[in-house]
């Protein structure tokens, strides 16, 4: 698992209590119960973590699903020259 | 424990109709309740009359924010009070107390006013004249500037009228104070829904004679960075424009402004021989009790249902419904299948249009200014569109009035503010008797 990966499990089962061993790559955040406005605090945490700005429902992003929001991570930090987030 | 030990015993044979009915027929001091004074500070215009105007030509005022530095704004467009001078309305002397929420509450409350013919020196009526002004924030960019002094420069001394400023009932304390008004007065806080739940707090109170007259309304002046920064964080603010019913709609857009209504029972009005612009019958208002921010169609329904008994007004007597429409995926569904169960076949006979289209959402002011258009449908016959329209959605299957103003007469209209909070005040008014 990689750490981005690692770090938005964590993120996830904090922010919505989901068990974090019921976390899989492919898993909706819908598929997880995750109601919209824990959703939304998702973000604000991987935002705030890895000092990035995640897209608003752009269709290039996926934003809804575990390995989306991985992938838009990985995406977005190369882009902003910064592999070296905070821990 | 028995149920019946911890609960009212219900009256199985009455409706909450029959029982409100009843009421009105049995307490003496019930009276009729008519406006006679609007005025308005919006986007569109600075008075009703403008507003109206620009709302009856489906205009939008919805543009790129021009009072914020762009480059920290995610999307950053909303509906501005533009060109709005303050000196030209307030000397320094005043003006050192008002925030921005109380200096649009005051022009607009001048307006109305001045427009009623009421004086309030008169027969002592100022003496019993009650002042109710929702705000949703308050005085926010009170607020925002003795946040940035005190942590953004380190600057330990705050203005001392900072307080006088961003308290939540100051505009409602300077339209007591300026009119030496001095019945019931006070703010309510509802967020979307507080100029609704004022001007219903404002109704009950002049029907029921526990007030001789009201100035009531809403005002906002939410367009400051705290705020427009803790909205786009929630991710509901629409990055195009307000396109509310449509397919195509990406959520709200900020807006600000005020709308404030002179109040006063149809004997006085009468006798005095104002100018009666409409008759204010009932208002409901219900909790859903349910998600802090998810809409309720149930709880949406309630208070329609309410504001009709409360009324005294069958479904099929509402020609018009200003919806809270906003334009967010989640609210212009809701109401839609609220408004179908309240209203079952007569659904279809609506006009239902949303002029966030145009104005934007301006919290607590929205539902005082969409009061605007609501008294602009009774008294001209005319039903402001849904402006930004594209594509139909299925899920909001009602008669939208999209794009264009249409030329239908109006009886009696709802108009429906619903809260963040799960708070929801409808009104119900019908033309001018």
């Amino acid at each position: 698992m990689s750490s981005v990966q690692d770090t938005i499990f964590d993120i996830i089962a904090r922010e919505s209590g989901v068990d974090r061993a019921k976390i899989t790559p492919d898993a909706t955040l819908k598929d997880l119960d995750i109601q919209s406005l824990d959703a939304v605090q998702i973000l604000f945490e991987i935002e705030d973590h890895f000092k990035i700005t995640m897209p608003d429902r752009d269709p290039h992003f996926d934003t809804e699903s575990v390995n989306g929001l991985v992938d838009a991570v990985e995406r977005l930090l190369p882009a902003q020259g910064s592999e070296q987030h905070a821990a | 424990m028995p149920s019946s030990a911890c609960c009212p015993r219900k009256d199985p044979s009455s409706t909450l109709h029959e029982r409100r009915a009843r009421t009105r027929d049995v307490l003496p001091n019930m009276h009729r309740v008519v406006i006679t004074g609007m005025g308005a500070v919006t986007p569109l215009g600075a008075t009703a009359a403008s507003s109206w105007a620009a709302m009856r030509e489906g205009r939008s005022a919805i543009g790129p924010i021009t009072s914020l530095p762009h480059e920290t704004l995610r999307f950053g467009i909303a509906a501005e009070v533009r060109d709005f001078d303050a000196r030209a309305h307030f000397d320094e002397k005043r003006l050192i107390l008002l925030d921005r929420v109380s200096q649009f509450a005051l022009v607009a409350a001048r307006e109305a006013i001045a427009q009623s013919g009421i004086d309030f020196q008169r027969d002592g009526i100022g003496e019993n004249t009650a002042v109710v002004i929702g705000t949703g924030v308050g005085g926010e960019q009170s607020h925002d500037e003795a946040s940035r002094r005190l942590y953004g420069e380190n600057n330990p001394r705050l203005h001392p009228l900072t307080i006088v400023r961003l308290m939540a009932n100051a505009p409602a304390s300077h339209i007591s104070i300026e009119y030496g008004l001095t019945g019931p007065s006070f703010a309510t806080v509802s967020a979307c829904a507080s100029s609704n739940h004022a001007l219903a707090q404002a109704f009950h109170m002049v029907r029921s004679g526990v007030a001789d007259a009201a100035v009531a309304g809403g005002s906002e002046a939410c367009i400051t960075l705290g705020v427009v920064k803790a909205w786009e964080a929630m991710r509901v603010m629409a990055d195009d424009t307000c396109r509310p019913f449509c397919k195509q709609r990406r959520g709200m857009v900020l807006g600000e402004g005020a709308g404030i209504f002179v109040l006063e029972t149809l004997e006085r009005a009468r006798a005095r021989g104002a100018n009666l612009l409409a008759e204010f019958v009932g208002a409901g208002m219900s909790a859903d009790a349910g998600d802090i921010v998810f809409p309720s169609e149930t709880g949406a329904a309630r208070a329609m249902q309410r504001a009709l008994a409360d009324a005294g007004l069958a479904a099929d007597g509402i020609d018009y419904i200003n919806a809270h429409g906003t334009g967010t995926p989640a609210n212009d569904p809701t109401e839609s299948k609220a408004i179908r169960r309240v209203f079952g076949a007569h659904a279809d006979g609506l006009a239902v249009s949303s002029t966030k289209s145009m104005h934007a959402h301006a919290l607590g002011a929205a539902g005082a200014i969409e009061l605007v258009a609501v008294i602009g449908a009774l008294r001209d016959g005319v039903i402001a569109p849904t402006a930004n329209f594209i594509d139909a959605d299925p899920e909001c299957d009602l008669d939208v009035v999209p794009n264009a103003a249409r030329e239908k007469p109006v009886r009696a209209a709802l108009s429906n503010s619903f809260a963040f909070g799960g708070l929801n005040a409808v009104l119900a008014v019908r033309r001018a008797p």
